[in-house]
C-alpha cells in the first residue's frame, strides 16, 4: 500500500489547521471522504491538497510550508512524514506514533505531548516541547527561545547545545545505554536520525519551575 | 540396546509441567554479563529448596542483544507462575540491578507477561524514567554507575522440568568424565538448562524416608556402597552413579538434549568404564511427561511413540 500523500497545491498565505489529517482521525475513510473534509469554514481538503495513496497509517505531506499548523495533533498511532517545513503546534497533544519533519518546524512543537516520537531534521521555533508530559522529541537543527517551557517529563534530544536557561539544570556528560535502543529504532526510519550512533550526551534536567523530571540530551559531537 | 558397549536401559525419565521464562542479560563485556548471570542463576539447582531452577542457556553475540552489547541468555523454571514471578523479581533486584553495567531484556514472547523491571523501577525513588521504544516499555533507573536499563516485562511460557538420565560406571572419575562430555555437548542445544552444579547431580532422591518429616531421601537403589543391603539397581561392577537433570521449553528440546548427552557420554565407551545409562522415574504416576531412552536414541524426539 502507498502512503496517503497530501501535496499542497499552491503556496498558501494563511495558516491552515491540519489536525484532521492524522492516522487515527482518517482511519476507515475513503479518499473521497478525506477530500471532502472541511479544513476551514469554507474550504475542503481538496481545495488545498492533491490526495493520493491509501495507507492511512503512513501519511506524507509534500510541497509543504510554514502555514500548515497542528499537523499530527492528538495523533495516537502510525507515522506522519512532512517532506518540508511545517507550521506551529506540530504533534501537539500527541498520544503515540511517529512524526518526521524533514524541514523546519514552527513554534510549540510537541506542546503537551504525552507519548510518541517527533523527529525534526531542521530548526524548530520557540517554546519547543512546552508542557510536554512524556515521549521523545529530536531536533537536528537549532532550537528557539524558552525551550522545554513547563516541560514535565520526556526527552528532548538535540544535536546542538541550546542557550542556557535558569530552569534547566546541567547534570553533566554521560553514556546512556537506552540511546542504543532508541537509535536502533530510528535506524528503521527514513530520516537523517537513522545515522545517529554515539550514546554520549550532556544531560540537563528541568523545567524545575514545575515538576522538573524532563531531560534535554545534547549529543556529543 | 547398546552404544559403544554401554548398555541403555529400557526405561524412561519422568518429567513435570513447569512455568519458564528467558531473560537476556547484557553488560559492558562478557565477563560482567557472566558475573550478573551467574549470580542470577546461582542457588537455583532444584525447586525443592531454591524455588526455581535456573541456568545460563548460551552466550549471545553483540548483534543478538537489544542494546548491541555482549550478553548471555538465562532460562528460569518454577512449578508455578507465582513462584516464578516472585523469584524473578527478587533475583533481578539482588543480582542484575546490583551488577555494574548489567542490563536485562525479555528473551521470550508470550501473551503471559511477568514483571522484569516493572516493580524494580521504584528503586529510582521518583527519578526513574520510562521509555516506550517500538512498542516495548523500558525503565531507566539512576544508579551509582550511571543508568540501569531494564525492560518492563518478559514472557512466561509453559515448560517442562525434570528430564534426566543416569550414567553408571566403574569409578567416580570415569563417570564424572562421561558426564562432563555429556554436558559439553548438551550446552550446544538451545532452550534447555542443566541446573545442578556443573550440570551434574550426585544425590539422586527417592520419594519418602524412614524419618516421618522427610519427604525425600537418598536413592538407595542407586547408591553403590549399599549394593549388598538394599534392593539395588546396580550390577556388582558399578562403583559410581551420576545424574544429569534437564529443564527445557518443550518436550523436543529436552529429548534432543538427552540424545546428544547420552551419545556424548557413551562415546567414551565401556573401555573407559562407562557401563550403563538409565533414567529416573517414579513409576510413571507422578509426571506428565515420559522420556523413553530407546525411543529418543532412535531419533523419535516428539514424545509420540512411532507406529
Amino acid at each position: 500500500m502507498n502512503a496517503l500523500t497530501f501535496t499542497l497545491k499552491t503556496a498558501i498565505q494563511q495558516a491552515v489547521d491540519c489536525r484532521l489529517l492524522t492516522p487515527n482521525a482518517l482511519q476507515g475513510k475513503t479518499i473521497a471522504q478525506i477530500q471532502a473534509l472541511m479544513l476551514t469554514k469554507t474550504q475542503k481538503v481538496a481545495d488545498f491538497f492533491d490526495v493520493v495513496g491509501e495507507d492511512v497509517t503512513h501519511i506524507v505531506f509534500k510541497n509543504t510550508n510554514a502555514q500548515l499548523s497542528y499537523i499530527g495533533h492528538q495523533m495516537n498511532q502510525g507515522t506522519i512524514t512532512v517532506e518540508g517545513d511545517c507550521g506551529d503546534f506540530l504533534g501537539s497533544q500527541m498520544q503515540g506514533g511517529t512524526i518526521i519533519c524533514k524541514g523546519n518546524a514552527g513554534e510549540r512543537l510537541g506542546d503537551s505531548m504525552r507519548r510518541g516520537t517527533i523527529l525534526v531534521e531542521g530548526d524548530v521555533g520557540e517554546y519547543c516541547a512546552s508542557s510536554m508530559k512524556a515521549g521523545t522529541i529530536g531536533v537536528l537543527g537549532k532550537t528557539g527561545a524558552r525551550l522545554g517551557y513547563g516541560m514535565k517529563r520526556g526527552t528532548l534530544l538535540l544535536a546542538h547545545r541550546p542557550i542556557d536557561q535558569a530552569t534547566w539544570i546541567d547534570c553533566g556528560i554521560h553514556s546512556l545505554p537506552f540511546l542504543e535502543l532508541l537509535f536502533k529504532s530510528f535506524a528503521l526510519l527514513d530520516t537523517q536520525f537513522s545515522q545517529l550512533n554515539g550514546i554520549r550526551v550532556q544531560r540537563w534536567m528541568g523545567d524545575v519551575s514545575g515538576l522538573g523530571k524532563a531531560e534535554i540530551l545534547v549529543l556529543s559531537p | 540396546m547398546q552404544i559403544n558397549g554401554v548398555q541403555i536401559d529400557d526405561t524412561f525419565a519422568e518429567a513435570f509441567n513447569m512455568r519458564g521464562t528467558r531473560v537476556l542479560i547484557t553488560a559492558q563485556n562478557l565477563k560482567w554479563a557472566y558475573h550478573a548471570a551467574n549470580a542470577m542463576t546461582g542457588f537455583a539447582t532444584s525447586v525443592i529448596g531454591c524455588g526455581v531452577e535456573a541456568g545460563i542457556e548460551r552466550e549471545l553475540s553483540m548483534d543478538e542483544t537489544p542494546d548491541s552489547r555482549p550478553g548471555v541468555s538465562i532460562l528460569m523454571f518454577a512449578m508455578g507462575s507465582k513462584v516464578l514471578m516472585q523469584q524473578l523479581e527478587t533475583r533481578m533486584g539482588q543480582c542484575i540491578l546490583t551488577c555494574p553495567t548489567a542490563a536485562a531484556f525479555s528473551g521470550i514472547d508470550s501473551d503471559d507477561q511477568i514483571s522484569l523491571g516493572k516493580h524494580l523501577r521504584y528503586f529510582g525513588d521518583g527519578y526513574q524514567i520510562s521509555k516506550l521504544i517500538q512498542g516495548k516499555r523500558y525503565w531507566r533507573i539512576p544508579v551509582m554507575d550511571g543508568e540501569f536499563l531494564t525492560q518492563e516485562t518478559t514472557g512466561m511460557v509453559r515448560a517442562i522440568g525434570g528430564g534426566n538420565f543416569l550414567v553408571l560406571g566403574q569409578s567416580q572419575p570415569q563417570v564424572l568424565a562421561a558426564c562432563e562430555a555429556a554436558i559439553e555437548a548438551m550446552q550446544k542445544v538451545p532452550s534447555v538448562i542443566m541446573p545442578f552444579p556443573g550440570g551434574v547431580v550426585r544425590s539422586g532422591s527417592k520419594v519418602g524416608s524412614k524419618y516421618p518429616k522427610m519427604f525425600a531421601s537418598t536413592n538407595d537403589a542407586f547408591c553403590p556402597t549399599l549394593k549388598g543391603v538394599v534392593n539395588t539397581e546396580l550390577n556388582m561392577d558399578i562403583e559410581s552413579v551420576m545424574e544429569i537433570v534437564i529443564d527445557g521449553l518443550t518436550f523436543e528440546d529436552i529429548a534432543l538434549s538427552m540424545k546428544v548427552g547420552i551419545e556424548a557420554a557413551c562415546s567414551l565407551g565401556s573401555q573407559a568404564g562407562i557401563k550403563r545409562i538409565s533414567a529416573g522415574n517414579y513409576g510413571g504416576k507422578l509426571g506428565q511427561h515420559h522420556f523413553k531412552l530407546h525411543e529418543i536414541l532412535n531419533g523419535h524426539l516428539s514424545g509420540v511413540a512411532p507406529t
